[in-house]
C-alpha cells in the first residue's frame, strides 16, 4: 500500500530525514518509534503533503502512484489520513462543516453523490458516542478550547468519519490519561480491517498494549535503524534506545 | 463672505472648494428672500460654509487623510445629482442586500431625497420620520442643535459641505421600542459626471427608547454622483440603539460618511460599519460618550478586494464616568486593495473609570494587498481601563495545512478561514435578518462562494 524508498527531506535547510525505507501492506498496522527529535513527526508530515518540508530524494508511492506528485489535499482524498501531534484550533469554522466538506471532497472524488445531510448527522452522532464525545462538540469551532485529550479524541473522530485507507497517527497517545488512552485505540482498533492500515508513531510502548502493531521500526537520526515485531517495542521500553543507535554504529 | 478670515497657514481653495461655495452663495441668495436669514439653522449653516473656506478640504497632509488622497476629486467643481432617479428603480442584487422586502420597514433616499408617502411625515411603528426640508421650515432650531457642534477636525471636514449643502435629508424620532428593524436605502444616480448628494440623516432615540436602523448605501445607473453622507445620532438616557452602515457598491462608486454619535446616560449603541465595496470608501465614526454609563459598542467589518480603498476612521470620546466603549475592526484585503483602519480613544478629565477596547485584526489575502491600522490612547484621567491590539497577518498556514490535510480544496479552506476570521463581526449582529443579508453579501465576494453557502 505504501512504499517509501531512500526518503531524504529537509526543513529550513536543515536534513531531518536520511534515507528512509519503509513498506506497508494492506492489513499491516507499523509502529515507528525513537527518540525526540529523530524525525519521525517530519516523515508523517512530509508523508501527509506539508509543503514547508522539501524532499530533497528518494521515492513514495501509495497504492502504486506517486505520493509525492500530489498536493496534501489529493492525498487525503485518496486515502490517506493524518493524525496531527498538535492539531491546530481554527475558532469560527464549525468542526461539523469541516468534517462534511471533507467527507463531500472524498466523495467527489470518488464520483460519488454528496452526503445527506440527516445521514451524516447520523453517522457523526454514532462515531461521537464511540470517542465519548459530548453534543456539545457539533457547534463547537474545530478544537476551539478543546483540551489536549479532546484534541486527540477529534482527530480519530475525523478518522472514524472518512475511513482513510492509510491513517498515520502522530503521537496520538500523547498528554492522554488511561480512559482517554484506551478509547482512542478502541478508536483505531474499529479501523482494523485486511484493506486498510495503520502507521503509529508514538515515544511510548503503552499505545501498544491497547493497539498491538504487527510491525515495530526505531527511527533515529533520520533513518530507521531497526525493525522487528511488538517484542522490539518491549525491549526499546526496557532498555532505550541507546543500544539500537549502539548496535547500528558497531554495524 | 468669499473674503471670510483665511487662517495664515489655509491652502488656496481647490476648485471644489470654490464650486461648494459658489453653490452656497446662490442658495444663501434665494434664501434670503425667504427672510429666514437669522433662524438658527441658517446661521449654523453659513458657519459651516465659512468654516470649511477657512480650514480647506482635507489633503493628505492632514493626520486621518494620510492614506486617503482626494486630489482627483478637488480638482473639479461639482453640481448636485438630481432630486428624482431616472426611470424605475431595478432591484439589483446590492439592492437585495438588505432587500426591501425582507424586511418590513423602509425609507428610500434618492440622493439625500426622501421618497416620503405623503410627501411630509410618516409615523412608523414608533419612530416619527420628518423631512429635513419640511423640519428646517418648521422648527430650524431643532435642526441646527442636532448639526452642532461644527469642528475643525480633519475627519469633519467633508461634514462640513454637508451641513452647508444639503438640500433635504431624514429626521427620525425613535419614541417607543421598535422591533422592526427600519431600512433607509441611500441610492445615488447621476445623470453626468462630477455630480455630488450630501445625504443627511438625523436620528434621535427619546429616554428608554430602542430601535434598530440600518443604512444602506447602494447605486443605480451608469453615472455615480460623489456621495458624501453626513448621520447624527443622539442617544438619549436609557436607549437601546443598534445602527448600521452598510457600503455596497460597485468598484467605481465613490462614497464619504461621516457618523457622529452622542451617547446619553446608561445609553447603548452598537454601531456596525459595513464596506463590502465601492471604489473609495471613507467612513468616519465620532463618537462622544458624554453621559455617565454610556456604551458604545463599534464593529468595523472592511474588505477590501480588487483595487479598491477602504478608509476607516472611528473616534471614541470618554467625557463623563463609567463610560465604555469597544471596538471591533476586522479587514480583508485581496487584490492590489488598501483597507486603513485609524481608531483612536480619548479619556478625558472626569471620565473616572471608563473602560475602553480596540481589536483591529486585519487578514492580507494577496502580497499587493496593504492594511494599514493604527490604534491610538489618549488619557486624561485616572482609574481607567484601557486595552488595544492590532494585528495584521496572513492566513496561518497551520490551519490552511489542516484543512488541506482533509481533503478540502484550497480555495474552499481558504474562504472558511476568511469567514471565520469575519465571524466576531458578523456574530455581534442582533438582527437575523440584517446579519444573513449581509452574509450573503460578503460571502458573494469570497472566492468558492457556492460552497461556502452550503456550509452556513
Amino acid at each position: 500500500m505504501l512504499k517509501i524508498t531512500d526518503l531524504s527531506a529537509r526543513v529550513a535547510g536543515k536534513e531531518i530525514l536520511k534515507g528512509v525505507n519503509l513498506e506497508v501492506r494492506a492489513g499491516e498496522i507499523h509502529a515507528i518509534m525513537g527518540p525526540n527529535g529523530s524525525g519521525k513527526s517530519t516523515l508523517a508530515q512530509v508523508l501527509a503533503g506539508r509543503t514547508d518540508y522539501e524532499v530533497t530524494g528518494g521515492s513514495v508511492t501509495f497504492e502504486g502512484q506517486d505520493l509525492l506528485a500530489l498536493a496534501a489535499e489529493e492525498r487525503a482524498r485518496a486515502g490517506l489520513f493524518l493524525g496531527f501531534q498538535y492539531p491546530v484550533e481554527i475558532p469560527g469554522v464549525n468542526n461539523v462543516y469541516l468534517l462534511k466538506a471533507a467527507l463531500n471532497a472524498k466523495r467527489k472524488a470518488a464520483g460519488q453523490p454528496e452526503v445527506d445531510a440527516y445521514e451524516f448527522l447520523a453517522l457523526i452522532k454514532q462515531k461521537m458516542k464511540l470517542m465519548h464525545m459530548s453534543e456539545s462538540f457539533l457547534s463547537r469551532g474545530v478544537n476551539e478550547g478543546f483540551s489536549g485529550g479532546e484534541k486527540k479524541r477529534n482527530e480519530v473522530l475525523q478518522m472514524l468519519v472518512l475511513e482513510p485507507k492509510l491513517a498515520i497517527l502522530d503521537e496520538t497517545d500523547s498528554g492522554l490519561d488511561i480512559d482517554a488512552l484506551k478509547i482512542v485505540s478502541m478508536g483505531v482498533n474499529s479501523l482494523r480491517d485486511p484493506n486498510r492500515a495503520v502507521v503509529l508513531v508514538t515515544h511510548y510502548q503503552r499505545l501498544l498494549s491497547y493497539i498491538v502493531p504487527d510491525h515495530v521500526h526505531v527511527l533515529s537520526g533520520g533513518r530507521i535503524l531497526k525493525s522487528g515485531d511488538r517484542s522490539l517495542a518491549l525491549e526499546l521500553e526496557r532498555r532505550g534506545y541507546d543500544w539500537v543507535q549502539q548496535e547500528t554504529r558497531v554495524a | 463672505m468669499t473674503s471670510a478670515p483665511h487662517a495664515a497657514a489655509a491652502p488656496p481653495p481647490s476648485p471644489a472648494l470654490r464650486a461648494f461655495e459658489a453653490q452656497w452663495l446662490a442658495r444663501d441668495a434665494t434664501q434670503s428672500g425667504d427672510s429666514t436669514q437669522s433662524d438658527p439653522l441658517t446661521v449654523l449653516r453659513q458657519k459651516a460654509m465659512q468654516r470649511v473656506m477657512r480650514l480647506g478640504l482635507p489633503t493628505a497632509r492632514d493626520e486621518t487623510w494620510r492614506y486617503t488622497n482626494l486630489r482627483h476629486l478637488t480638482s473639479h467643481g461639482f453640481v448636485d445629482a438630481p432630486k428624482g432617479a431616472p426611470g424605475v428603480l431595478q432591484p439589483t442584487a446590492s439592492l437585495s442586500l438588505v432587500g426591501v422586502d425582507a424586511l418590513a420597514a423602509t425609507v428610500l433616499m434618492i440622493n439625500g431625497h426622501p421618497v416620503l408617502p405623503d410627501g411630509t411625515d410618516a409615523f412608523f411603528n414608533g419612530i416619527e420620520i420628518t423631512s429635513l426640508r419640511d423640519l428646517s421650515r418648521t422648527d430650524p432650531a431643532l435642526v441646527a442643535a442636532h448639526l452642532e457642534p461644527l469642528s475643525d477636525a480633519d475627519q469633519s471636514r467633508w461634514a462640513l459641505i454637508n451641513t452647508a449643502l444639503f438640500q433635504d435629508g431624514l429626521y427620525l424620532k425613535v419614541t417607543g421600542k421598535v422591533k422592526t428593524p427600519l431600512v433607509i436605502l441611500h441610492v445615488s444616480t447621476a445623470e453626468g459626471a462630477n455630480q455630488i448628494a450630501h445625504p443627511r440623516v438625523i436620528i434621535e432615540a427619546v429616554p428608554g427608547s430602542s430601535a434598530t436602523i440600518i443604512e444602506h448605501h447602494v447605486e443605480q445607473g451608469t453615472h455615480r454622483p460623489l456621495c458624501n453622507s453626513a448621520t447624527h445620532v443622539a442617544a438619549g438616557r436609557d436607549s437601546k440603539l443598534e445602527h448600521y452602515r452598510v457600503f455596497a457598491t460597485s468598484a467605481g462608486a465613490e462614497h464619504i460618511d461621516s457618523l457622529t454619535l452622542r451617547l446619553g446616560g446608561n445609553s447603548l449603541c452598537k454601531q456596525f460599519t459595513i464596506a463590502l465595496g465601492g471604489g473609495l470608501v471613507r467612513t468616519s465614526l465620532e463618537a462622544d460618550l458624554c453621559q455617565p454609563g454610556a456604551y458604545l459598542d463599534a464593529y468595523s467589518l472592511l474588505v477590501g478586494h480588487e483595487d479598491r480603498h477602504v478608509d476607516c476612521v472611528n473616534i471614541a470620546t470618554h467625557s463623563a464616568r463609567e463610560t465604555r466603549s469597544r471596538q471591533t475592526a476586522r479587514a480583508i484585503a485581496s487584490g492590489t486593495s488598501r483597507v486603513v483602519f485609524n481608531s483612536k480613544v480619548v479619556v478625558n478629565a472626569g471620565a473616572a473609570q471608563a473602560d475602553s477596547q480596540q481589536s483591529c485584526r486585519g487578514l492580507l489575502l494577496s502580497p499587493s494587498a496593504e492594511i494599514d491600522t493604527r490604534p491610538q490612547l489618549e488619557i486624561h484621567a485616572d482609574e481607567v481601563k484601557c486595552s488595544h491590539g492590532a494585528t495584521t497577518g496572513r492566513l496561518d498556514p497551520d490551519m490552511l495545512f489542516y484543512m488541506l490535510s482533509r481533503g478540502l480544496d484550497r480555495e474552499t479552506a481558504q474562504s472558511l478561514l476568511v469567514y471565520a476570521f469575519l465571524a466576531d463581526v458578523l456574530t455581534g449582529m442582533s438582527v437575523p435578518s440584517a446579519r444573513s443579508a449581509i452574509e450573503d453579501a460578503l460571502i458573494a465576494q469570497l472566492p468558492d462562494s457556492q460552497i461556502l453557502n452550503k456550509f452556513r
